[in-house]
């Protein structure tokens, strides 16, 4: 039974999905003025959690009170109604209307019914913004904001609705340091006004800057839920994943063989200036830098993607003209991208289908596909990688972060790719799976194959690179030595400042 | 399990849609003793065929023939008209009234009609007869009005009114039509006895009111001085009328010929918009093609080709006699 | 336990348009003596024939998630051209192949400007409907091409083994176009720019080639279709196959195909095509008005694509 200082308390929550049981006699709380962060890896029924309590969907069994009442969330609308916002990883909002249309889209204020009464819409939305002191016009176009900004719309939306209780899911996935900062001062200032957060992140490190109490799910279960304080980052983990990670990046260093790939004077057009550097057979080179330094359109580059307008690449010591992806498919490149639904997979078509999609050449034998020998390659890879499908058959869309991410290289894999380009590996991949792809990156390094990594997450890009550059505005700013990087200098170079000792 | 009761649904749900539209829609057996008679036409969104249609009711109610009426969606669609014919002939039909949508395209599906012994009787617009005969086929008779000489007493009836001298446009129909052709054919032979009528322009408006609207103002921003148009039906006329008065001219300056004698044409003319059309009698060309039916199932003997009168309207005729429209 | 799940799914949607078209024949059956007759079957594939062929190329399209608006005026321009060709007393396999070019080139041009010109689908097939058609009517003056010799009219009229010719191509069409799709590169690469563009340019597929070619067979098989329709007819007309395009696009969605690209199966189009043609020829057996006969098309075509979108929805949300 849900006590005074309770907002919101769910007991016994299951839900059943053909063939699957998605929470299994779950609990959760949460008091007043409090940011509750839930826990767990990919499937552990955290957004299947939150969908019940936003009445998105419908449990199967349980109880939910919100303020000591016991309710029915039948619809997003009730849930609306009773003082609850959601602001998911991609944002609802209309780029093409102003910020304030997009926050009281469908309850504009009207003159006459039909006419809206255009200056009390800014005014009570440029109100809503001040008061979360962030510094937003509210007649500004919702696509001219960066992301952070649109979050905080969404975040001042919730509110216009007088959310009380606010879920958060993933919301610094797409933001900088910087932003997150900023996020997190909001964050407090709702707190102390009484609104309650449920925090959905991966992130450890924010867990313990913003949370107060931590809940773990696991597998559709309920695990614990901790406070903050009295619990440390290695307990976290093991909740999370029931297993002990002595170190998270288990770097092992490959022997370094010859000079595989070198890329001189590269330019694209106002975009990327005078890149420089080469790679060397069972090499991890990292790339590092922020947001819109020129990181992956140096990856499309190379990757024959955009139109290379100086500089020459050498592969094994010979110019290639890589003026396609397939030129670098020939050459042995294989490019794992940073969105892997919008780039690097048909989510809608099979495993098999995915993985032989480069490699199709392979397969035909006059022209006619060998399904013998594709599935005995594709299942070869499927049980090399540890995909967890049900068969090769299954459509990728189904798959989870890690194992879709498995596909992805398998594709790679098998077209005999000798040159790995990584933009951003493990993001949005849990914990478990987030080592996996580690250990694949060793045993790549281990057979000679030599990588290059670009990743926002700096103790990724410690952890696994033997060299790093460092990119800002579209030049190499920084090269750094594996073992003498550290946090503070990369992001020197991020910041612009050059360096040319390395 | 709870997604196939609801496939189950929508399909069982589908099912009954369908059957509670037989409920209204079918017609066909409810006097299974009596013989079936269908009545094929080009479309049922013309009044022309739609007064058909009332005419072969008419008389089949009365003879006690079962009738069955079928168009194609799209009256230019001869495709979807020889599959209603096969059709028809799967259902072994006692006879074929039919208006085709294509005069030589028709001719493949007349003699399958042919070997399953189901006689056909032309209506309105021909069949390519040369290419019928060649391919060894035949129809029971041929009922129509004789188009190329309602195109004629068009073309005099101008040559009478500019007193032989003056420029004319065209609106043609659909071209490739054998009625659109006999017209336009009868329209040139009637005006060639006067060479001081020249025709400035001949413009293909497919049948349609508003094409023949737009096309009318293309053709008067181009000839000012144009005296008359012969619109090869009465709804393109109308188009040309409403053109006329858009321009800002008087319905007085440009003589307006159509042709079908709709009922609009004949208000039209009576308000001394429109000037003259050729009346065809589409109800009685209806009730002779059920009649010879009729006969034909009876074992009697048919006229090879029968034709429905023709006659011109004019504002005089409308005033002395009193011409319905049946 | 999650396999059995896909293949429940699978199978209801894949074999639901199977149970549509046989629950409609059992329906005709009951209510037609005539219907269910060795003539009237072979009666009813030979008339969904031309637009079967037409869906095939279509489906090609759809699953890339293109759409193809021209298919019933390049018919129309490719039969005209092949039929003067006849008449110019050329041989019926050449007139043939010069009808095959005609078609393909309508296609490949539609596959430049959707590649080249970076136009929209619809855009540059709404203009080559337009293009095809006014230039068939100009070739022709607006008139038909009638009369053909026997050896010509066989592919319409000819019985191989007491199977129309018109059937037998369809099926031919069909069994090739299933093995493209499913057993060559070209198959495969056309689900893959359907399901994902950016996916197929990175993993080497030159989307803009294939692209071309697809249109190409698009236009191709709308020659085919000219072919049988002039044979059928005996006679070639400048505005045949008008909104041929629209059922076109009805067989292969109501196949289960989706307009979102990246699924569909040549088998489902083909069940589609035939559910149309089976509707068309049950009402007029049984004498529905043809009035009526357009609204209940209209509602199987909302009916299937309703049951399939929802069983869809249902497969992801369960999935989460």
């Amino acid at each position: 039974m849900p006590t005074d200082d309770h907002i919101l308390l769910m007991e016994n929550i299951t839900k059943r999905f053909p063939g699957v049981l998605a929470l299994d006699d779950v609990k959760f709380d949460l008091k007043r003025g409090e940011v509750h962060v839930l826990l767990g890896e990919n499937g552990a029924g955290k957004s299947t959690l939150m969908k019940i309590l936003s009445g998105a969907y419908e449990k199967d069994d349980g109880t939910i009170w919100i303020d000591g009442e016991q309710r029915e969330i039948s619809s997003p609308r009730y849930a609306q109604e009773l003082g609850i916002g959601i602001i998911y990883q991609e944002f609802n909002l209309n780029p093409f209307l102003s910020v304030a249309e997009n926050i009281f889209l469908g309850r504009e204020p009207t003159l006459a019914p039909g006419v809206i009464n255009w200056k009390r819409l800014f005014a009570k939305a440029q109100e809503i913004l001040d008061e979360l002191n962030v510094n937003i016009n509210s007649k500004e176009e919702v696509g001219d904001l960066g992301v952070a900004m649109q979050q905080m719309v969404e975040v001042a939306k919730a509110l216009s609705l007088n959310a009380r209780i606010l879920i958060m899911d993933e919301p610094t996935a797409a933001l900088s340091r910087h932003e997150i900062q900023q996020l997190f001062r909001i964050i407090r200032h709702l707190k102390k006004q009484g609104v309650a957060v449920i925090y959905i992140s991966h992130r450890l490190e924010e867990i313990f800057e913003i949370g107060d109490r931590v809940t773990v799910l696991r597998d559709g279960k309920y695990i614990d839920t901790r406070p903050v304080k009295s619990i440390s980052r290695d307990e976290l983990v093991r909740l999370m994943v029931n297993r002990d990670l002595d170190e998270q990046i288990p770097k092992k260093k490959a022997k370094l063989g010859p000079v595989v790939l070198r890329v001189d004077n590269l330019c694209v057009d106002n975009r990327l200036h005078d890149i420089e550097f080469s790679l060397r057979k069972g090499e991890v080179l990292g790339i590092a830098g922020l947001m819109g330094a020129g990181r992956t359109q140096l990856a499309r580059a190379i990757f024959g993607v955009d139109k290379i307008s100086e500089g020459k690449i050498y592969v094994d010591g010979t110019e290639v003209s890589v003026s396609s992806p397939r030129d670098a498919i020939n050459a042995g490149i294989g490019f794992v991208t940073e969105d892997r639904k919008s780039e690097g997979l048909v989510l809608n078509r099979s495993v098999k289908e995915n993985i032989s999609l480069p490699n199709i050449r392979k397969f035909l034998s006059m022209g006619v596909l060998d399904f013998e020998k594709e599935n005995r390659t594709v299942d070869e890879y499927i049980s090399k990688l540890d995909i967890r499908t049900p068969g090769r058959d299954q459509n990728v869309v189904y798959l989870s972060g890690g194992n879709q991410q498995k596909v992805v290289l398998s594709k790679w894999l098998c077209s005999h790719a000798r040159i790995f380009i990584f933009d951003e590996p493990t993001r949005g991949i849990d914990v478990g799976a987030k080592k996996e792809i580690y250990q694949l990156m060793n045993e790549l390094t281990a057979k000679g194959v030599a990588i290059i990594m670009i990743s926002s997450e700096m103790p990724e890009i410690l952890g696994m690179s033997d060299r790093i550059l460092v990119m800002c505005n579209g030049r190499i700013t920084g090269r750094l030595d594996g073992e003498e990087a550290t946090q503070e200098k990369i992001m020197k170079y991020a910041l612009g400042e050059l360096n040319e000792a390395v | 399990m709870k997604f196939l009761t609801l496939s189950q649904q929508l399909l069982l749900s589908l099912v009954a849609c369908i059957l509670l539209m037989f409920s209204s829609g079918c017609n066909s057996q409810k006097f299974p003793g009596k013989p079936t008679v269908a009545l094929v036409v080009k479309t049922l969104n013309n009044p022309f065929f739609n007064d058909m249609e009332e005419g072969a009711l008419q008389v089949a109610d009365s003879l006690e023939l079962n009738l069955l009426v079928q168009a194609a969606e799209r009256e230019v669609d001869v495709e979807k008209q020889v599959q209603i014919i096969e059709n028809l002939i799967q259902r072994r039909v006692d006879a074929i009234l039919l208006t085709p949508s294509g005069s030589s395209e028709v001719v493949p599906v007349i003699l399958k009609a042919n070997n399953a012994g189901i006689p056909i009787i032309n209506l309105d617009t021909k069949i390519n007869m040369d290419l019928l005969k060649s391919d060894g086929g035949q129809i029971a008779t041929y009922i129509g009005s004789d188009n190329y000489e309602g195109g004629r007493l068009a073309g005099r009836y101008l040559v009478e009114q500019l007193g032989g001298k003056g420029k004319v446009a065209i609106l043609e129909g659909i071209p490739g039509h054998e009625t659109a052709d006999s017209r336009q054919k009868g329209f040139l032979d009637g005006i060639a006895e006067a060479p001081g009528i020249q025709v400035v322009t001949s413009q293909p408006a497919n049948w349609e009111r508003n094409m023949g609207y737009t096309v009318f103002q293309n053709i008067l921003q181009s000839h000012s001085d144009l005296n008359a148009v012969f619109a090869a039906n009465d709804l393109m006329a109308l188009g040309a009328v409403e053109a006329i008065a858009a321009s800002g001219k008087n319905y007085s300056d440009i003589i307006v010929v159509g042709f079908d004698a709709h009922s609009e044409a004949i208000a039209s003319i009576r308000n001394g918009e429109m000037d003259a059309t050729i009346a065809q009698n589409p109800v009685q060309i209806g009730r002779m093609g059920v009649l010879q039916a009729y006969k034909l199932l009876n074992g009697g003997s048919v006229p090879e080709e029968i034709t429905v009168q023709i006659k011109l309207i004019a504002k005089e005729s409308l005033t002395n006699n009193n011409i319905a429209t049946d | 336990m999650k396999l059995f799940e896909k293949i429940e799914f699978d199978q209801i949607r894949r074999y639901g348009t199977v149970i549509g078209l046989v629950g409609l024949c059992l329906f005709f059956t009951l209510l037609s003596e005539h219907f269910l007759t060795i003539s009237n079957l072979m009666n009813v594939a030979q008339q969904s024939a031309i637009i079967a062929v037409i869906s095939v190329g279509m489906t090609f399209v759809i699953i890339t998630a293109g759409i193809d608006l021209s298919v019933g005026s390049v018919l129309a321009f490719s039969g005209v051209v092949m039929a003067s060709a006849l008449e110019g007393g050329l041989p019926i396999p050449v007139a043939i192949v010069i009808g095959f070019l005609v078609g393909f080139g309508c296609g490949a041009v539609n596959g430049l400007l959707i590649t080249y010109g970076n136009l929209p689908p619809f855009i540059a097939t709404l203009g080559m409907m337009s293009i095809a058609r006014g230039a068939g009517l100009w070739y022709t003056d607006g008139r038909s091409i009638s009369g053909f010799d026997d050896g010509f009219r066989f592919l319409a009229t000819g019985e191989i083994f007491h199977i129309p010719v018109p059937v037998i191509i369809m099926i031919v069409i069909y069994v090739i176009a299933h093995f493209v799709l499913t057993r060559t590169k070209l198959g495969r690469y056309t689900y893959a720019i359907g399901g994902n563009e950016e996916a197929a340019i990175l993993s080497g597929i030159n989307i803009n080639f294939y692209k071309n070619v697809i249109y190409g067979i698009a236009g191709l098989l709308s020659a085919l279709a000219a072919v049988i329709l002039t044979a059928r007819l005996n006679s070639a007309q400048p505005i045949a196959g008008i909104m041929y395009e629209l059922d076109a696009i009805a067989a292969t969605v109501i196949g289960g195909t989706s307009l979102m690209g990246g699924e569909g199966t040549i088998f489902g189009t083909l069940i589609g095509a035939l559910i149309i043609g089976v509707l068309r020829n049950g009402l007029n057996l049984i004498g529905v008005s043809s009035f009526i006969q357009q609204i209940v098309i209209g509602s199987v075509i909302i009916g299937a694509i309703l049951l399939d979108t929802n069983l869809k929805k249902m497969k992801t949300r369960s999935k989460r």
